[in-house]
């Protein structure tokens, strides 16, 4: 924190110097700054005060761009409130942002990083979206870790006001569909998930449908409407929060092309409509590796070429690599750049 | 506390360190174990902190003779540790015996014999109890609590002196208990993983060679790690172990296995008697047996509510609320049940609506879709036999034993 007291009195004695006073106090005034991570004591004239920080935060909020140059924007700002050690209301905006963005574009690892200093300055009772957070760090626990010991743990820490939001209650009855394998309230709770429950939830959908079609195939007989599958599985796309079963078909269509990735069985009844052969699908069904996800664009990209494009959505460890490479100030092509099939059916633009 | 005299005090100090080397020369494990059990507070140990908060100048008496001094490395901090431990200051006490703790296990190595085991099993025991409490006294100053860790890690250098061919190794187990404790208490209970894989594949140890009363302790935690891998079959193994060989007259440490045991058993379908749950006060278990008898899934979930705090602490919490799909299983026999008293020919057919009415009946709201994907995971999990037809919404049942009983198995999974 930040000592409110300035004393550059030349006949104080040691113990009266203000140590809090020698946090370097930034001059700059620029609201659009690169991550450059420091490697010494900063100049004062490349940190931000206070207040245009509070401008940066607001311009990268407001941004169009893409994930990266926020992401990189935020770092820097992150940057600049650390070696002024400012840890108050702004810090916990500035990492809740980051954060919310991070589950956005699905980049776990920067999530994590953030997630775990809100814990620390939530702790110090500095005020931000507890709830929101709270949910959020429950589904992480539930469809990240395998441990049972985490989960419970998790649960066992949450007050009762916290677990009468209705954001961490949402996160609960995850926790609850995902421990039975209840298939339809999953699905359910995806579709009116807030915050950004959803984004955590994506993680876990492509298991979820395994779980749901392995067990449909083993109970029910002789075949399920693949509408039905379609339906209950989350696959159907509701258009702003129009409830109307799709139109276009675009759901079934995608329910169709997902259960022919999983060796599924289908057939075709006497009125035209596609069924599931669960008999013959409980043994074809099959976890394809995810190299066979569809990949598209080019292999090689430069980074500078990134920061000005337009949104895009992406795998996490691809952002990984990519932040890694930018953090040592190399420019390099890519690799390997995949993507996966977003639950709504929309096509987003690719890499 | 009556006024004691400097002649009175310099009298009980040198009467300790004289009991002390003489344990060690008659080799006198067990008087020397009761030299050493600081938080006994027994009367002679804190009269013994009362002397060396008087005296002052202990030390001086320690190098006075031979007998004493030879010992000084651990005898020194042992002092200071009772001193401080006196006065109230448990974190100085926990780094004083930890010191005195440190010395003891060279000496102790020396050692030919396992004559001294009982004193380095109270060695053991004290770290961790004074490290709790130096801990404890850190967290309530806000600093954060890192002295059980350190307790672990001593115990783990105690391991190493135990891990070897001669008649020391019977204390292993012991020390295991110790650090189970530690880890458990700490969180860290994938630290619990070396040491059992040390015990259980280690060609110098042999299980049953080791002391009854360590068996049980290890198979009692041994058998919540099962618990909390749901790897149910091995927890009711090792649980129902500890049960056997526990003296019964120490209720309160079979009430701590039952309190595993019983959620184990309810997962194979094995279902306890009522006067268990009574004798041993595990009262929180009857609505969730009396669920599990009546099908009674409103019951199940209330108790659950009603207890969440205790047995999520506990860690039962999971395996409790997936003795759903077994209440669920006997809702629906006694359906058929009732369908097979009314018209045994069509019995074997239950309509998905008949099964959304029972739900209702017990307040519990759940469309066709729902119960369609309870009943698909029930048929897939084997507790009900048969097929679902999705068209005319009707469960298929298996004219042969269409509600299996579990018979010691866990639900599939």
């Amino acid at each position: 924190m930040l000592s409110k007291s300035l004393d550059d009195s030349g006949s104080k004695a040691v113990e009266d110097f203000d140590w809090d006073a020698l946090t370097v106090k930034g001059t700059c005034q620029e609201i659009e700054k690169r991550y450059l991570r420091l490697t010494s004591a900063p100049d004062p004239s490349t940190v931000r005060p206070e207040e245009v920080l509070e401008k940066a935060l607001l311009m990268v909020h407001n941004s169009q761009k893409n994930y990266l140059y926020r992401c990189d924007q935020l770092k820097s700002i992150r940057q600049d409130l650390t070696v002024q050690r400012i840890q108050n209301q702004l810090t916990v905006k500035v990492y809740e942002t980051h954060a919310r963005l991070a589950l956005e574009a699905g980049d776990l690892p920067e999530y994590n990083q953030c997630q775990s200093q809100l814990k620390t300055l939530y702790a110090e009772g500095i005020e931000g979206c507890h709830m929101e957070f709270a949910a959020y760090n429950l589904l992480c626990v539930i469809l990240h870790s395998n441990n049972n010991r985490d989960l419970v743990s998790s649960m066992s820490r949450l007050n009762e006001g916290t677990k009468k939001d209705k954001a961490v209650k949402h996160a609960l009855a995850v926790r609850a569909a995902v421990t039975s394998g209840n298939y339809v309230m999953f699905f359910r709770l995806y579709k009116e998930a807030p915050n950004l429950n959803t984004c955590l939830m994506d993680l876990y959908v492509e298991k979820m449908r395994y779980r749901a079609v392995t067990c449909m195939s083993r109970s029910y007989r002789p075949t399920i409407p693949v509408s039905y599958i379609a339906q209950v599985l989350g696959f159907s796309s509701t258009s702003d929060g129009n409830d109307e079963k799709d139109s276009d078909g675009s759901g079934l269509e995608e329910c169709v092309e997902w259960m022919k990735a999983h060796g599924a069985c289908l057939t075709t009844d006497n009125s035209g409509e596609m069924q599931l052969d669960t008999k013959a699908s409980s043994s074809s069904l099959y976890m394809p590796e995810p190299e066979d996800a569809v990949a598209h664009g080019d292999a090689n990209l430069a980074v500078n070429d990134f920061l000005t494009r337009t949104p895009f959505f992406c795998e996490v460890n691809f952002l990984a690599l990519h932040k890694l490479e930018s953090d040592r100030g190399e420019s390099q092509g890519l690799g390997k750049a995949t993507s996966r099939m977003p639950v709504d059916g929309k096509q987003r633009i690719l890499i | 506390m009556a006024y004691l005299s400097m002649g009175e005090a310099h009298r009980r100090i040198t009467e300790y360190l004289n009991r002390f080397s003489d344990a060690v020369s008659f080799q006198d494990g067990a008087s020397l174990k009761q030299l050493l059990s600081v938080s006994s507070n027994s009367p002679s140990l804190l009269s013994l902190a009362d002397s060396l908060n008087v005296f002052q100048d202990a030390n001086r008496l320690i190098k006075q003779s031979e007998k004493y001094s030879q010992f000084g490395e651990i005898i020194a901090p042992f002092f200071r540790c009772m001193q401080s431990y006196r006065t109230g200051n448990l974190l100085d006490a926990y780094h004083a015996f930890e010191k005195a703790a440190n010395a003891f296990l060279p000496e102790f190595r020396n050692w030919e014999s396992a004559w001294a085991l009982e004193a380095l099993y109270v060695v053991a025991y004290e770290i961790r109890i004074l490290a709790e409490r130096a801990d404890r006294e850190l967290a309530f100053n806000g600093k954060s609590p890192e002295k059980l860790k350190g307790a672990g890690s001593f115990l783990m250098k105690v391991f190493g002196v135990l891990a070897g061919k001669g008649p020391k190794r019977v204390g292993a187990l012991y020390v295991t208990c110790q650090l189970f404790k530690i880890y458990f208490k700490l969180g860290t209970v994938n630290l619990c993983r070396s040491v059992i894989r040390s015990i259980e594949t280690a060609r110098i140890f042999d299980f049953e060679e080791f002391p009854k009363r360590d068996k049980v302790t290890y198979m009692y935690y041994t058998g919540r790690l099962e618990v909390f891998n749901e790897n149910f079959p091995a927890a009711d193994h090792k649980l129902s172990y500890a049960l056997m060989h526990c003296h019964p007259h120490n209720e309160a440490n079979i009430r701590m296995i039952l309190k595993y045991l019983i959620p184990v058993k309810l997962s194979i379908g094995v279902l306890p008697k009522d006067w268990l749950l009574e004798k041993y006060g595990l009262v929180e278990y009857n609505n969730v047996i009396q669920a599990l008898k009546r099908g009674d899934l409103r019951l199940l979930r209330e108790a659950l509510q009603e207890h969440e705090d205790r047995f999520l602490r506990s860690g039962v919490f999971l395996v409790l609320e997936k003795l759903e799909l077994q209440v669920y299983q006997r809702l629906l026999k006694k359906i058929y049940i009732i369908q097979k008293q009314r018209d045994p020919s069509k019995a074997h057919q239950m309509k998905l609506e008949v099964i959304v009415k029972a739900l209702k009946w017990l307040e519990i709201d759940m469309d066709l879709d729902e119960v369609e994907c309870i009943v698909a995971i029930l048929i897939y999990k084997n507790l009900v036999k048969g097929y679902f037809a999705h068209k005319s919404k009707v469960v298929v049942l298996s004219k042969q034993d269409p509600f299996p009983k579990l018979n010691s198995k866990p639900v599939n999974s």
